[in-house]
């Protein structure tokens, strides 16, 4: 929480933590391209809607419209305020196009949709294989016959320990911190944290207390659910190592210090 | 042999006789035997287990089943570890059973032999008479790579048990659990390797080989392979439960002032991830 005290306070009192955030972590142009792509993979055919589950800003909702005339998308999230500042900054023009729902993915209501997507590990709030489980069974049932499930994944020794990243990103620092890994329970407990121009600090602007699910356990629980088919990708690399953006489904990979992949399930 | 390779041996034979070569350390070394002194510490397993039961159940408990027994080492030093105890050895490959005939059950006396049971057969078929406490040391379960067919193996674990039976088992973790690596430890008269070759994040497989290396520069590569799915705790936990366990307790090895283990467990619901731990994971019927 940011405290104002003095003058330091005043621009951390003005900082707004959902436009840094979408600065440091999102990519939704790319990230709706890469939705379609994954859809068209497996279903040759091009989506036009889309649910974002756990949306916060709404901010790949507003991109998955903009990119293709016609298309529309449901976000849901459980904060009115995050929701509605995506309407302010976001949404404008898009109402028609974009619909918000405040209320928990569990409930499962809206259109049904061609993909439904949950992306920044947010499902990892489930922390139990019942919960997760019903989830997963509730996104099933918000997708067309031929519907598309695709939720991100990351693992990796360097996902399991006490470490804290820095990038500089623009004017400004972003900080992942992973606070705890349990091994008992496989729980893991991350904060984001800003450093803004001038030094000033906005600790724990972005909180998370989680469970670090596994590839084969998001399958396994996927299939559980109903999901008829699954697929565990991975990212290409180029002959320096570099990663090329293009995914595919491998029999057999190493594993790294810190990776993140795509999962697709198909309806 | 091929017979292109009969040749070669019936060439060499001849040669021999003016220069008979004198086998290596790992051609004469005999692969249960390393195992058994680079892995296995028996004795200290039966007070392990002694103490996790004690602490439970409130006595001594005197009969014992091992899963995947092997050559029943352990079985063996269970019997004779009391007067009144009785094991069940489990394992599917008879040849190994005959070494552990040979080699360990030959070291009891009469009075002991009389109080252990080998079983050849599948530990998913529940033979053998029940006991107080099962055991399936070595991570040996890992060759189970579905839930359905660990939650198999362990509902007939559960079945083999008498009414107030525990089931124990170990589990190995860690970040350096989940990379390729070799580790060497100097043992008698040997080194033992271990080598973790593959690790899928994707599946959670991992190939790992257990070589032997001699002081005379020979090895004996790949005496044990294990191609294992590396269950997590939670994992172990849910399906234990799902078994029909009634409590699943993990005990932790306690450390010392310098932070080294002390050999001593005790039940724990939260710890700080290391390079490598061990845990006992404990199951109540």
């Amino acid at each position: 929480m940011v405290k104002p005290t003095g003058r330091r306070s005043a621009a951390a009192a003005r900082f707004d933590r959902h436009a840094y955030y979408e600065r440091a972590v999102q990519d939704p142009v790319n990230d709706a391209a890469m939705l379609a792509k994954l859809f068209r993979r497996y279903r040759n055919r091009q989506p036009m809607r889309l649910r974002e589950d756990f949306c916060g800003t709404a901010v790949l909702s507003a991109h998955w419209v903009k990119a293709r005339e016609g298309r529309t998308a449901v976000g849901v999230d459980l904060d009115e305020a995050t929701l509605d500042w995506g309407r302010r900054h976001h949404l404008r023009g898009l109402d028609s196009r974009v619909q918000l729902r405040q209320e928990n993915v569990l409930d499962g209501k809206g259109a049904k949709v061609d993909i439904g997507c949950a992306m920044n590990f947010s499902y990892s709030v489930f922390k139990t294989r019942d919960a997760l489980r019903r989830y997963f069974e509730v996104a099933r049932s918000t997708l067309v016959e031929d519907g598309v499930f695709v939720l991100d994944a990351w693992g990796g020794w360097g996902a399991m320990k006490a470490e804290c990243e820095r990038k500089k990103v623009g004017d400004f620092y972003y900080e992942w911190e992973q606070v705890r890994f349990d091994p008992l329970t496989n729980e893991i407990l991350c904060h984001i944290h800003f450093e803004i121009a001038g030094g000033i600090r906005i600790d724990r602007a972005f909180t998370y207390d989680w469970r670090l699910w596994s590839v084969q356990e998001l399958r396994e629980l996927l299939l559980e659910a109903g999901f008829s088919a699954v697929h565990a990708l991975w990212e290409k690399t180029d002959d320096d190592g570099e990663d090329t953006g293009v995914f595919y489904e491998p029999k057999r990979i190493d594993n790294q210090e810190k990776w993140w992949t795509f999962i697709v399930a198909e309806r | 042999m091929t017979a292109r390779g009969l040749d070669v041996a019936k060439k060499q034979k001849k040669k021999s006789k003016t220069k008979q070569p004198k086998p290596t350390m790992a051609e004469r070394a005999d692969k249960h035997e390393l195992y058994q002194g680079s892995v296995q510490v028996p004795e200290a397993d039966v007070e392990i287990f002694e103490n996790i039961f004690m602490k439970l159940r409130g006595r001594r408990p005197l009969t014992m089943r091992e899963d995947f027994c092997g050559t029943a080492f352990l079985s063996c030093t269970w019997v004779a570890s009391h007067p009144k105890r009785r094991a069940v050895g489990v394992d599917l490959d008879r040849p190994t059973l005959d070494w552990g005939e040979a080699h360990n059950v030959a070291k009891l006396t009469p009075a002991q032999r009389k109080r252990l049971e080998l079983v050849e057969g599948n530990v998913l078929d529940g033979l053998g008479t029940k006991c107080e406490l099962t055991c399936a040391l070595n991570f040996s379960y890992s060759v189970f790579k579905t839930r359905e067919l660990l939650r198999k193996y362990f509902v007939s674990v559960r079945e083999c048990l008498t009414d107030d039976g525990v089931f124990l088992t170990e589990l190995y973790g860690g970040t350096e659990a989940i990379v390729a690596l070799e580790e060497e430890r100097k043992c008698k008269g040997f080194v033992y390797v271990w080598e973790q070759a593959k690790y899928n994040p994707i599946t959670h497989e991992t190939l790992c080989y257990i070589h032997y290396r001699f002081k005379d520069g020979s090895k004996l590569e790949r005496a044990f392979t294990y191609d294992w799915r590396l269950w997590t705790i939670p994992e172990l936990r849910e399906l234990l439960e799902e078994a029909g366990f009634s409590k699943v307790e993990v005990w932790w090895e306690n450390v010392d002032e310098a932070g080294e283990g002390n050999g001593e467990y005790t039940p724990t619901e939260s710890e700080e991830n290391q390079e490598s731990w061990l845990v006992y994971v404990v199951a109540q019927r």
